[in-house]
């Protein structure tokens, strides 16, 4: 049993990557079949990770050798806290999958089926090889696999604007790439190694220098562009709206994650070098807090729901860039526990969204009033996520907005707080409308006046996470029960 | 578990249970079909759960009397903090009026709420009472936040039911408003968090000694700010002469009584179980908070004043009279405080009498502006006695409710030497009978303008009014209520009613037992 862990460590990437790779043949005789083969390949690979938790769980952290190759050396797969909590993110994928099958009906012409699903598990593999590997140059690998099969999937419908959005998507994730792979080659220069624990190691026995401190910064404001941090956001709006619904799910909720992730990353990789993370922090907490502020400032002015979610995304990077810049105990909980509850909000909103978006035809506010009277199941979800991502109790949003804002309170840092508590307010202004709009308008459309519920295999997703966000509102503390000895150990890696 | 567990658990579940049986909408209404058959059904429901909900109130508030207190603690919010029940005297005493209030207020909506969307205004009016329970018997101050958000945000459904311009206009300022309060009231709980490290309720404060004094006042400010925009203290009452009118009528009756209340029972709440009398005496913050309150009784009473249509009049009147709440907190007296106290629950019947009785005037004439109501005492004779005895019971002529809770007030007034402040209150007393009593003379004595001499009655009015009081449910209600200022009054200081609640409640927060 004990060697369970690592034997099935390299088939939580394998998987997903080889079931992209047998899509065409799967497709070759009919295109729906793709799907089908896509949700069974995102259900395995669920099972994989819950197992992979399971031994974590009982076992403590666990790495694989590739090839039997040990860890400096070889290729090491690390099965961590951090790693396990974005399995969470992974599972997500279970949910996009199914509620996309009726949805590209609609929206995509059976050949580029095909290519769709591939992408979507290639994007999955990618996502959960960049959670779990060991080694800085994986770590680039796995994020270009990441961001590849994303510009890839923004252009998949194929419309002008759409490959104008992924062009600009792929010319700024382009800029944040070569600098890792700028800042791979440099720590490699200075260490002589690539593993991850490796290379901390030997930076904190080195001279803390110039090269290495460059080396870091890179690597931050690289995963910052990822991470689409206001003012390195410019890509993504265009980027979320464009692409069909199930997409600017998956990129909203779970790609943004990856410059998370990676910045989380950094942090182990500093800590303990010497090298003083004041500044980086400092610079955190004023681009968090300004992100969250101008991300809904300019959500205001959307009429385009999608467009509007986009904005949102840009905010809640905001908060848990402000909670990993906070550095306290409560406010890097929080950050952590938001990357999953983000997610998964996220997910339910752009879902509900799409499925609205789907049975009417209209996506701007003004074209979708009074929606909700003949999609009451769908639009309740909407609802749902709505409170949940302004973060009022008791939604899975409400937990990490307290835990990030008594964060700043208790590294004295108070202003921060009061400008999370009433950034939420003013992302609320913008939620309200589209509530507004939806629940109590009288349908200007006739083609919303005549709407009909999506169909199941659209609304049972929707609806099981719209729940989701509820239960993660009403028994935060078990999510926050899993990250808290993660964040411990960074913090006493950090030497706090 | 204990009797008293059930009676919490079941008071808090049985109306969020009816609001799963009314998610019916949209309900498809079959054409030549006055009520369609669901409906029956729901009403049935939602009576049968307000029902449950009042008797397990009134049963706790019995249990509390004879010293029995409960502490539940139901789900882990977070590692730290837990959605924790408690019943204790203030809390029985403000859950047993919401639930009553709110059994009258459903009884009417049956009468009153007709039309389209009612799957909707119904299943937001059992959660949101099922809020106000939570409220009522949170155990710590997150519990509290997490119910008082639900209620704020929920009745934004009740406020714009109408979907009038109107109606969406003052809810959307009722939103802004309350969400707004609602972040001060979560920056505050985050600074009490932050600073004491605990939020549990507990009489004498939970902050150390050494506290920072101007942590403590900064988070003061948050929570008396954040609670004023719900307890309409001036000037942060700009939501409520919007939304009331707005709002249908039993809706406007549970925004006064019990959505209003929910300010200043957490205002209570926080001056005496976050904060603690002694902490409050040494930051001398209390004098702040009785100055806006002195101000909120005269200004609104005089705005009232000023008001044509008759629930802008009576919302205003909300304003100037939960002035006397906060006011009588800030005198830090036991004797004002359970003053307080009583009158947050006569205020919630006598206000809940007369927007009951404006919504029936409303619904007979078709307009709402004080022309409307010359002379119609003659067409509708239960509901303008109705009108005048909560009229009286507002000025406060004895021996209604409204003189004792008044009378309390003025005793602990002097108690806590603040004479000028009982100059206050007759002044309020005083306009309270400028503002509420033309309205009773326009209904009994006025001749009728919108019938000159010579002109046959318009049709419509006529058998409009004739069917007003012929609607059971209505005169049910409003009589139920009127009886209610009636039975406070006379029988107020018998064991088991408001008075005595209020009294063991302000015993306990001044530490005596």
């Amino acid at each position: 049993m004990t060697t369970l862990g690592p034997t099935l460590l390299p088939w939580l990437v394998a998987l997903p990557l080889a079931g992209a790779a047998l899509v065409p043949i799967v497709a070759r005789r009919d295109a729906r079949w793709a799907g089908g083969f896509t949700f069974a390949v995102a259900l395995a690979t669920t099972a994989l990770a819950s197992v992979l938790v399971a031994q974590l769980a009982s076992q403590g952290p666990f790495s694989a050798d590739l090839g039997g190759w040990a860890a400096p050396y070889g290729i090491e797969l690390h099965f961590d806290r951090f790693a396990a909590w974005t399995m969470a993110l992974a599972a997500l994928f279970s949910f996009v999958i199914p509620f996309s099958w009726r949805y590209l009906d609609a929206t995509l012409p059976r050949e580029r089926w095909a290519p769709f699903y591939a992408l979507m598990l290639l994007n999955l593999g990618g996502l959960l090889g960049f959670s779990v590997t060991g080694d800085l140059f994986n770590l680039f690998v796995t994020m270009e696999v990441v961001s590849l099969s994303s510009y890839a999937l923004v252009a998949v419908a194929g419309r002008g604007v759409a490959a104008w959005a992924a062009l600009k998507y792929l010319l700024l994730g382009a800029v944040s790439s070569l600098l890792v792979l700028f800042a791979v080659g440099l720590l490699f220069a200075l260490t002589g190694s690539l593993n991850l624990a490796d290379v901390s190691v030997r930076l904190a026995a080195a001279e803390p220098s110039g090269a290495a401190l460059l080396a870091l910064a890179s690597l931050a404001v690289a995963f910052l562009v990822k991470a689409a941090l206001f003012p390195l956001h410019v890509w993504l709006p265009d980027a979320h709206a464009i692409a069909p619904s199930p997409v600017s799910a998956v990129l909203s909720g779970l790609v943004v994650k990856v410059g998370i992730v990676g910045l989380l990353r950094v942090l182990q990789l500093a800590a303990g070098t010497g090298i003083s993370l004041e500044p980086l922090n400092t610079v955190l907490m004023v681009l968090g807090a300004t992100a969250i502020v101008m991300g809904a400032f300019l959500a205001i002015f959307q009429d385009d729901i999608k467009l509007m979610l986009a904005y949102s995304t840009i905010s809640n990077i905001g908060y848990i860039v402000l909670g990993i810049g906070l550095a306290s105990p409560f406010a890097l909980i929080g950050a952590f526990v938001h990357v999953f509850n983000h997610a998964l909000i996220k997910v339910t909103l752009f879902l509900a969204a799409g499925a609205i978006i789907h049975q009417t035809g209209y996506r701007t506010l003004s074209d979708l009033r009074g929606v909700a009277r003949r999609m009451p199941q769908t639009a309740a979800a909407m609802a749902i996520g709505a409170v949940s991502i302004v973060g009022l109790p008791p939604t899975a949003g409400f937990v990490c907005k307290w835990y990030i804002a008594l964060g700043a309170f208790e590294a004295d840092q108070g202003g921060y707080g009061f400008a999370l508590v009433f950034g939420a307010l003013f992302i609320f202004v913008y939620y309200v409308r589209m509530l507004d709009a939806f629940f109590f308008r009288s349908p200007v459309r006739p083609e919303v006046a005549d709407a009909v519920e999506a169909p199941w295999s659209m609304r049972a997703p929707v609806l099981v996470l719209a729940a989701a966000c509820l239960v993660l509102g009403v028994l935060g503390g078990i999510p926050i029960g899993f990250v808290e000895p993660a964040v411990v150990d960074l913090l006493a890696a950090l030497g706090r | 578990m204990t009797a008293t567990a059930a009676l919490l658990l079941v008071a808090l579940l049985a109306p969020l249970a009816a609001a799963l049986a009314t998610l019916g909408w949209p309900e498809p209404t079959p054409p030549g079909r006055l009520v369609p058959s669901g409906l029956r059904w729901r009403r049935a429901a939602m009576l049968a759960a307000g029902a449950v909900t009042a008797v397990c109130t009134l049963a706790l508030a019995a249990l509390v009397q004879r010293g029995e207190t409960h502490t539940l603690s139901l789900l882990q919010l977070t590692p730290h903090t837990w959605l924790t029940l408690r019943v204790d005297a203030a809390g029985a005493l403000y859950a047993a009026t919401a639930a009553v209030l709110w059994l009258l207020a459903l009884v009417y909506a049956v009468g009153y709420l007709h039309g389209p969307r009612l799957g909707r205004v119904h299943a937001a009016l059992m959660v949101c009472l099922a809020a106000a329970i939570g409220v009522a018997y949170a155990g710590n101050l997150l519990t509290f936040f997490v119910f008082y958000e639900l209620l704020s945000v929920l009745t934004y459904v009740l406020v714009v039911h109408d979907e009038t311009p109107a109606a969406l206009a003052a809810g959307l300022k009722y939103i802004v408003y309350v969400l707004f309060g609602g972040s001060l009231v979560l920056a505050g709980v985050l600074l009490t968090f932050a600073l004491a490290g605990d939020l549990s309720f507990t009489v004498g404060g939970v902050f150390a000694a050494d506290a920072s004094a101007n942590a403590l006042r900064v988070a003061f400010a948050c929570f008396a700010l954040g609670f004023g925009v719900k307890a309409a203290l001036m000037p942060l009452h700009g939501w409520v002469a919007d939304a009331h009118p707005a709002a249908p009528a039993p809706c406007s009756a549970l925004l006064s009584g019990v959505l209003v209340a929910a300010g200043g029972f957490g205002l209570v709440r926080v001056c005496f179980e976050v904060f603690g009398v002694a902490t409050l005496h040494s930051l001398g913050v209390m004098p702040w908070l009785g100055a806006a309150a002195a101000v909120t009784i005269v200004v609104a009473a005089l705005l009232a004043l000023q008001q044509d249509d008759l629930k802008r009049r009576l919302a205003y009147s909300t304003v100037s009279q939960m002035g006397y709440l906060t006011l009588a907190l800030a005198l830090l007296g036991p004797i004002a405080t359970a003053g307080a106290l009583v009158h947050l629950v006569h205020h919630a019947f006598l206000k809940g009498t007369l927007f009951f009785c404006a919504g029936s005037f409303a619904h007979a004439t078709g307009r709402r502006g004080m022309g409307s109501l010359a002379g119609l005492a003659a067409r509708t004779p239960v509901t303008a006695a109705a009108f005048t005895l909560a009229t009286l019971g507002m000025i406060g002529v004895p021996p209604l409710s409204g003189f004792v809770s008044k009378w309390w007030l003025g005793v602990g007034m002097l108690e806590s030497s603040a004479p000028a402040t009982l100059a206050l209150l007759l002044i309020g007393a005083l306009l309270a009978a400028g503002y509420l009593l033309p309205v009773v003379f326009t209904l009994y004595f006025a001749k009728g303008v919108t019938r000159p001499p010579g002109v046959a009655p318009k049709p419509g009015v006529a058998t409009r009014s004739f069917e007003v009081e012929h609607r059971p449910p209505l005169l049910v209600a409003i009589t139920v209520a009127a009886a209610l200022t009636l039975v406070l009054g006379m029988a107020a200081s018998a064991a088991g009613f408001p008075l005595a609640l209020a009294r063991q409640a302000a015993a306990t927060f001044f530490g005596g037992g």
